[in-house]
């Protein structure tokens, strides 16, 4: 049993704290909003600055750019960049597709996207969503038309993140009809900007969009931007969720860490009637056991990385870690609350706003994440069946 | 990186888990566990001990939890023996340790007065000018079977632990009633002479390491007791058949079992988080206070949760489930309840 990041792990994690004292993130332009998973905000220039030191292609095989690191510096560069509140936003889904390229990417991919990637340059969205089709996936309606050397994309796409600043679409569309529900799915990495594809953005409930509808009007996409094996899409989405949502969520931990560590210091340097904040008996209490999940949370991930890394067989770990650290978020963000009192509701920016406006934002943000990416009931029941081995609840007929 | 137990780690949770099976019915294995070497694990060979390790004696605590063995081995083979095996006298660790390690001899600690709290600064009871103990020591488990008691007394700013024999004059066993699996007792002490031998050379700095290897050992106990639950009540969900169907067949009870594994899981991550942590020499105060606080919340939602999957069954004497409850809240309040711990996370993390 060992709990400790190695040696050369621990001299990368000095690395990124080194660059991040000479790049403050405050001092980079942010284009997109922060949605409050940890990852900050929507940052080209970070991305590129990033790019600048080799760490987005770092894990990537030495014949694809990279120099083949071994995948807990991922861990070690989220870990920092999350402490300091970085706005890296676009990561996680640029890693995962570029492992999907690098996995069974066509050469065009391979050749075009994936340096695009490593530069920073090209982010993508997800095209999973539709009106209809929600948790239950499968009911999408999008459809892929082979046309020669071309396929044509007809459909709607709704709740893609970032997909009106990122560069590519990754649309999920049916491109068969099969016996088979769940056969018949293919992925295409489709560029903004091609023609029919018309991208509106949604405001949320904080005020502020992050995202964005998509309408497909007949969208022609060359064949070889298909990614993974035509129809059998869907299986190769099932493969890739454990390792989604773990990507997807990492960065929680030492992201609520960072926030919590605002809320001890706001705690030691408000004073109510008469004494700190820090006395209050219930916040204290509040407080430790926050820090406590938190640390707890970290270890779940932490366990959920060794069985990804040696490809042990995962079946509700990374299920289980993604609802608990979106719901001691949401925890977190309501003890934030309770703790500015009548500031609470007070936007960054306004007068009188308090951790600038952070804890409000992040108390909105935080009631999309047990949605986002599987909601907590689609994941429990995928505890419960997957991992447990609980008999699946009877489909209506 | 790798937090999950090495092999060896595992085969002793595999040797330990079975032989904890066969001897299940076995009202007394405290012998058949000396055999293996158990009680001694904490103390070195050149004394007569298996010279295990911390993470050691987590692992196969869990594993006594999770099979709801009775015994006095928290008190006895954790906290007492580390006390004696950090400030005892040559003479007190030769005679007691050996004879502990092969199960013969059985020492129980007392600590907890009328201020009811593992707090050593709120403790009342002192030695008295004439060098005399009057007064009594709460929830004292193992009384009935321990052939020495160590009592710890505040001593000015500083705290003194004293080795008395069970027959000292004076002192008397008044048991309480419980809800608890464990035997408790109300240890009375009338003008019970102590005298400069009885007492170990270690003050507060030992008697905080155990409570912390002691409050270690008891998180262990609640995670093994509450993985024994999840296990239950997913195979009651699995077989209890209602509407047609398994009930965990059913959302509600699905998503029941998976926060059982959540609270489970987290609880031990903590848990072997700070083991390893001591085993490594680093200070791990703060890691065993969060392990401890952890458990105490969410081993305890597990048992109350599993009542509920059970439905009436499970409120009734001989199904198991309400003594891996009541054993997991015993546990919860011995070497520190979750408000104690939570106020030393509370400082860790900088609150005034």
């Amino acid at each position: 049993m060992d709990f400790a990041f190695s040696a050369s792990e621990c001299a990368f994690a000095e690395e990124v704290r080194n660059f991040l004292a000479v790049n403050p993130v405050e001092r980079f332009p942010l284009e997109g909003m922060d949605a409050g998973y940890g990852s900050g905000a929507h940052s080209r220039a970070f991305m590129r600055a990033l790019a600048d030191r080799g760490w987005i292609s770092m894990c990537w095989p030495e014949r694809f750019g990279g120099h083949a690191k071994p995948m807990f510096f991922k861990l070690v560069l989220f870990e920092e960049l999350a402490l300091a509140g970085a706005p890296f936003g676009p990561l996680a889904g640029s890693w995962q597709t570029a492992d999907a390229i690098i996995e069974y990417g066509t050469e065009r991919l391979r050749g075009e996207v994936l340096p695009a990637v490593a530069r920073g340059e090209a982010t993508f969205w997800q095209g999973y969503s539709e009106p209809d089709a929600g948790s239950d996936l499968l009911a999408l309606k999008t459809e892929a038309r082979r046309d020669g050397d071309h396929y044509v994309i007809r459909g709607h796409k709704i709740w893609s993140s970032h997909a009106g600043i990122a560069t590519h679409g990754l649309v999920f569309c049916r491109t068969s009809r099969e016996a088979r529900r769940s056969q018949g799915f293919t992925m295409f990495v489709v560029p903004n900007g091609t023609p029919g594809m018309d991208i509106r953005p949604i405001t949320s409930l904080t005020g502020g969009v992050y995202h964005y509808e998509v309408f497909l009007d007949d969208v022609r996409v060359p064949a070889d931007l298909m990614l993974g094996p035509e129809g059998q899409g869907f299986q190769a989405l099932l493969n890739g969720l454990d390792s989604d949502r773990f990507w997807g969520r990492f960065y929680k931990a030492p992201a609520l860490e960072r926030v919590l560590r605002r809320l001890v210091e706001y705690a030691n340097t408000t004073r109510v009637d008469g004494a700190p904040l820090a006395r209050d008996p219930v916040i204290r209490r509040r407080l430790a056991a926050m820090a406590t999940e938190i640390a707890a949370l970290r270890v779940l991930f932490y366990r959920a990385a060794c069985l990804l890394r040696d490809g042990a067989p995962i079946t509700y770990e990374t299920a289980v870690a993604k609802v608990y650290a979106d719901e001691t978020g949401q925890k977190l963000a309501r003890l934030g609350m309770d703790m500015l009192g009548p500031w609470a509701p007070l936007r960054a920016g306004s007068p009188g706003a308090r951790l600038d406006g952070e804890i409000s934002h992040a108390y909105l943000t935080s009631l999309g994440h047990t949605i986002a990416g599987g909601t907590a009931e689609v994941l429990r029941t995928t505890v419960a069946t997957r991992g447990l081995g609980l008999p699946a609840e009877s489909k209506r007929s | 990186m790798d937090v999950r137990p090495s092999p060896a780690q595992q085969l002793l949770v595999s040797t330990a888990r079975e032989f904890l099976r066969k001897r299940a019915e076995d009202p007394a294995p405290w012998r058949a566990m000396a055999e293996l070497g158990w009680p001694g694990l904490l103390i070195p060979p050149d004394l007569g001990g298996s010279g295990g390790s911390v993470l050691d004696v987590v692992l196969l605590v869990e594993e006594l939890g999770r099979a709801g063995t009775p015994g006095p081995f928290v008190p006895s083979a954790v906290v007492a023996t580390s006390l004696l095996l950090r400030a005892g006298t040559l003479d007190q660790r030769k005679r007691l340790l050996p004879a502990m390690a092969a199960g013969e001899r059985i020492v129980t600690v007392a600590l907890l007065d009328d201020g009811g709290t593992f707090d050593l600064d709120r403790l009342s009871l002192a030695v008295d000018p004439k060098g005399r103990l009057s007064g009594r020591k709460l929830l004292v488990e193992a009384a009935d079977v321990a052939d020495d008691v160590l009592v710890v007394v505040r001593a000015g700013t500083d705290v003194a632990i004293f080795l008395l024999p069970r027959d000292r004059p004076g002192i008397a066993r008044v048991p309480l009633d419980t809800i608890a699996v464990e035997k408790v007792f109300e240890l009375r002490l009338d003008a019970v002479a102590v005298a400069a031998d009885d007492r170990l050379a270690g003050g507060r700095d030992t008697v905080v390491a155990a409570l912390e290897a002691g409050a270690l050992a008891r998180t262990a106990e609640m995670v093994g007791a509450a993985q024994r639950v999840l296990e239950l009540a997913v195979e009651h969900a699995k077989t209890r058949v209602q509407g047609g169907r398994p009930i965990g067949g059913y959302q509600a009870i699905q998503h029941a079992c998976a926060d059982l594994v959540r609270d489970v899981d987290a609880a031990r991550g903590l848990l072997h988080r700070a083991a390893w942590k001591l085993e490594e020499g680093a200070p791990a105060t703060v890691d065993v206070a969060m392990a401890k606080a952890y458990a105490g919340e969410a081993c305890l939602a597990v048992a109350r949760r599993g009542h509920q999957i059970f439905g009436a069954i499970g409120y009734c004497d001989e199904h198991p489930l309400h003594r891996l409850h009541k054993r997991i809240f015993a546990a919860s309040l011995d070497c520190g309840d979750v408000a104690l711990h939570l106020e030393t996370v509370a400082r860790a993390i900088g609150l005034l």
